[in-house]
C-alpha cells in the first residue's frame, strides 16, 4: 500500500467519522423535538402546552341570568340588572399619568382618589366603583385611560321595595340568595355560571376569545303565589293601623285555604332591600313565620272542636258561666260580666273564660292537645320558610289543675300566626289541612298537593265551627267590628299579655284577629297581628278586627267573590272570576 | 416539448396539488372562523344590551303599575271610587 492510498483511506475514515457525529447530533435534535412535541416526559408536551396557557391564556366567568321572582300575576318582585363594575390596574393607570382626568369624570376628588390610588400603587387590581349602571360605566370606559376596565355584573332590584322585603329576601353582593325566598329557592334561582377562555395580552386585557368551555345557565323564574295588590293592600292597612293605635310592630298574611297559597304576607316595620348598608336586622324579620306568641283566645275554636269531637257537646249545649268566674287551683278566672246559663256557641262568642274552662274541665287537656297537634300547632307549617319557628305545645311531667285548662285559651303554648292561619285554613276547607306554599299552583300540579293534604276533622265539625266563628262577628259578639259590608265572614279575637322577664306584663298586649271569608264559601284565612298597641282600642276586638275587615274587603273584591246582595237570580252563588281563572286576572 | 411524467411523478404532482387546495382551506378556514367570532362577539354585546333595555323597562313598568300608584291617579286625575256592594251586579256565566 502507498502513502497515497493511506492518506486517503484515513482521509475516507474521517469523513465517515465527523459525518456520524453531525448525522447524530443531529438525531438528537430531531429526537429531542419529538419528546417535546409528542412526548409524556415530565418536560414533554403536556407541559409545554400548559405553560403556554399559563402566560397567555386565561379563562373568565360568563355571568349567568339569575331568574326573575314574580307575583302570581307576573308583576315583577325581584330582577336581575346588568350593571357594569368598574375597576383598575392601578400601574397601568398610574404609568399613563390620566389619573385626574378619570377622577373627574368619576365625580371624585382628585386628592381623596390619588391617596386611594397611593395606596395601592403596588398592586394589579383595584375596584373603581362597583355595580355602575351601564349609561355611567359607559361614559367613564369611553374615555379609553389605560388600565381603567369594565366587567360586566347583575345587580338585584326590587321593584316592590319595602312592601314584600323580608318574604322575598336578598341577595348578596355577589347575587348569590342570603335572606327570605332569595335563599329558599336558591338552586333554582341562581342559574349556572359559564366560563370562556379568552387570550391575554400583557397586562391581562382580553385579545380574543378562543372558545366557551361552559356555556352560562340562566336561573329559571319563580312565580309566587303572593299578589301584589293584595301585599300592598296589607301594607297600607297595617301602617293605618299602626298610626291609629301607636302599635310597635304589625304583621298579616292571606291565604287562601283550597290550594295552600299564601296570597299576602307583610310585616312592619319593613325595610327597603333596595338601599343597602342601612339595614336594621329587627325590619327584616318576617314575623309571621319567625315570631312566637300565645295564641289567646284565637284557640278556642280548635278547643271546640275537642268539644264537639267528644260528643258531649254540640254547639247548642247550655252551660251555666255563673256567678261569672271559677276557681282552678288557686288562680281565679273572671269573665267581664256573669253570662249566665248561655249554649256553647255563646261561650265562644262571648269569649267566656269560664265557659271554656268548664268545658276544658269535662274533656281532659289530653283531647284539646291532641286536636292542636292535628291541627299543625307545634309543628313546622312545610313552608321551609328560613328562620320558621315551630312553636310549642305544652307539655309537664305533672299536669296541676291550672295547666290542665290554660291550653284551652290559649296560655301555655307558643304558636306563630302563620300556624294560626293554617288552624284556621282547616276550618274553611271542610277539615282538611293543605300544606302551605309560597309557589303558585297551576292546575297541573293541584294532583300533588291533594295528595299531600290531609283530613285532620270531620266536615260535619268544620262546618259547625264556621258557623260559630260567623256568629262572632254578629251583633252579639266581640269581633263586630271585623264584619265586612256585603259578605259574611267569620272569626275570632285575641288579646294577649306579652311575656316580659318577670312574667306577663300589665299594660302590653298583642291584638289578634283570625279570620275565615265569605262564610257561604269559606276560602281566604287572613291573620292580624298588631304588637303591643296603647291607648284604649288594645284588645283583639278593636285593634286587630277592623284591619281584618279592610283588608278582607280588599280581599274579596279582588278575588271576584260576589256579595251577597249581587247573587245572581238564577244559579248558585258563583265567584266571577270562576275560581282557579284568577291568577291570569 | 411536453414532458413526460412517470407514474411516481404523477403521484407526487398530485400530492402537491392536494397539499395547496388545503393550505387554501385552512385559511379560508380559518377566516371563516373569525367572521363567526366576530359575530358572536356582536350577539353578545346585542344581547346585554337587550338585557339592559329589558330590565330597564320592566323596573320602569313595574314603577308605574305599582299599586299604590294606579289608586292614587284613579282616585284623584279619574275621579274613581271603588264600588259598594249594593251597586254590584253579578253576571252568571
Amino acid at each position: 500500500m502507498s502513502t497515497k492510498d493511506k492518506s486517503a483511506a484515513l482521509f475516507q475514515w474521517r469523513i465517515v467519522v465527523v459525518a456520524a457525529i453531525l448525522t447524530g447530533l443531529f438525531g438528537m435534535l430531531i429526537l429531542r423535538l419529538v419528546q417535546l412535541q409528542v412526548g409524556v416526559s415530565q418536560y414533554g408536551n403536556d407541559f409545554l402546552q400548559r405553560q403556554g396557557d399559563l402566560r397567555a391564556v386565561r379563562s373568565a366567568e360568563i355571568p349567568a341570568y339569575r331568574g326573575l321572582i314574580t307575583d302570581r300575576r307576573g308583576s315583577p318582585l325581584a330582577v336581575s340588572t346588568p350593571v357594569v363594575t368598574l375597576w383598575a390596574n392601578p400601574q397601568q393607570l398610574l404609568g399613563s399619568g390620566r389619573e385626574n382626568e378619570l377622577a373627574e369624570l368619576m365625580n371624585l376628588s382628585v386628592a381623596d382618589f390619588a391617596r386611594r390610588l397611593e395606596r395601592y400603587r403596588k398592586k394589579q387590581f383595584m375596584y373603581l366603583a362597583r355595580h355602575q349602571t351601564p349609561h355611567t360605566a359607559r361614559a367613564v370606559l369611553a374615555a379609553d385611560i389605560p388600565g381603567v376596565y369594565g366587567q360586566r355584573e347583575y345587580k338585584r332590584f326590587y321593584p316592590a321595595g319595602e312592601v314584600v322585603s323580608q318574604l322575598v329576601g336578598t341577595t348578596d353582593i355577589d347575587g348569590a340568595g342570603a335572606t327570605g325566598l332569595e335563599l329558599v329557592f336558591e338552586e333554582k334561582l341562581q342559574g349556572r355560571p359559564g366560563k370562556k377562555r379568552f387570550i391575554k395580552a400583557l397586562h391581562g386585557e382580553s385579545i380574543r376569545d378562543i372558545g366557551v368551555v361552559d356555556e352560562a345557565a340562566d336561573g329559571a323564574e319563580l312565580q309566587l303565589s303572593l299578589d301584589l295588590r293584595l301585599q300592598h293592600v296589607q301594607h297600607r292597612e297595617l301602617l293605618r293601623a299602626m298610626n291609629e293605635t301607636g302599635a310597635a310592630a304589625a304583621s298579616a298574611v292571606t291565604v287562601d285555604a283550597r290550594t295552600g297559597e299564601i296570597l299576602a304576607m307583610t310585616n312592619l316595620p319593613s325595610f327597603n332591600p333596595n338601599r343597602r348598608g342601612q339595614l336594621d336586622l329587627a325590619t327584616m324579620r318576617n314575623r309571621v313565620v319567625t315570631d312566637v306568641f300565645e295564641p289567646g283566645s284565637t284557640v278556642k275554636p280548635l278547643t271546640l272542636v275537642a268539644a264537639l269531637e267528644s260528643g258531649e257537646f254540640d254547639i247548642e249545649t247550655l252551660i251555666n258561666t255563673s256567678p261569672g268566674r271559677i276557681k282552678v287551683g288557686d288562680k281565679v278566672l273572671p269573665d267581664p260580666v256573669n253570662y249566665g246559663e248561655i249554649s256553647v256557641s255563646r261561650v265562644i262568642e262571648k269569649s267566656s273564660q269560664v265557659g271554656v274552662t268548664k268545658i276544658a274541665q269535662a274533656l281532659g287537656h289530653e283531647p284539646i292537645l291532641d286536636v292542636f297537634a292535628r291541627f299543625g300547632l307545634g309543628q313546622s307549617t312545610g313552608a321551609e320558610f328560613p328562620g320558621e319557628r315551630s312553636g310549642r305545645l305544652p307539655d309537664h311531667d305533672f299536669w296541676s289543675a291550672i295547666d290542665r285548662v290554660t291550653p284551652a285559651f290559649g296560655y301555655g303554648l307558643l304558636v306563630t300566626p302563620m300556624q294560626l292561619a293554617q288552624a284556621y285554613a282547616v276550618f274553611a276547607n271542610k277539615g282538611k289541612l293543605v300544606p302551605f306554599t309560597f309557589i303558585a299552583q297551576g292546575e297541573a300540579s293541584g294532583g300533588s298537593r291533594h295528595h299531600a293534604s290531609r283530613q285532620v276533622i270531620s266536615p260535619a265539625v268544620a262546618e259547625q265551627v264556621i258557623t260559630v266563628l260567623h256568629r262572632v262577628t254578629g251583633p252579639e259578639g266581640t269581633a263586630r267590628k271585623a264584619t265586612v259590608s256585603g259578605f259574611g265572614v267569620g272569626g275570632k279575637t285575641g288579646t294577649v299579655h306579652k311575656v316580659g322577664s318577670a312574667g306577663y306584663l300589665d299594660d302590653r298586649y298583642v291584638a289578634l284577629f283570625v279570620g275565615v271569608a265569605p262564610v257561604s264559601a269559606p276560602r281566604y284565612v287572613t291573620v292580624v297581628v298588631i304588637d303591643e298597641p296603647s291607648g284604649d282600642a288594645y284588645g283583639g276586638g278593636a285593634a286587630a278586627a277592623p284591619v281584618y275587615s279592610r283588608i278582607t274587603q280588599e280581599v274579596l273584591r279582588i278575588k271576584n267573590v260576589a256579595p251577597k246582595s249581587a247573587e245572581p237570580e238564577s244559579g248558585e252563588l258563583i265567584l266571577a272570576g270562576s275560581g282557579e281563572g284568577d291568577t291570569s286576572a | 416539448m411536453i414532458p413526460r411524467f412517470g407514474k411516481s411523478q404523477l403521484q407526487l404532482l398530485l400530492v402537491g396539488v392536494g397539499a395547496f387546495i388545503s393550505a387554501l382551506a385552512i385559511v379560508s378556514q380559518t377566516h371563516q372562523t373569525r367572521l363567526l367570532f366576530t359575530m358572536l362577539q356582536a350577539q353578545e354585546s346585542e344581547r346585554w344590551r337587550l338585557q339592559e333595555n329589558y330590565s330597564r323597562l320592566v323596573l320602569e313598568y313595574s314603577t308605574l303599575s305599582a299599586p299604590h300608584r294606579v289608586s292614587a291617579i284613579s282616585r284623584s286625575s279619574l275621579t274613581m271610587t271603588s264600588p259598594d256592594t249594593g251597586t254590584i251586579r253579578v253576571v252568571a256565566e
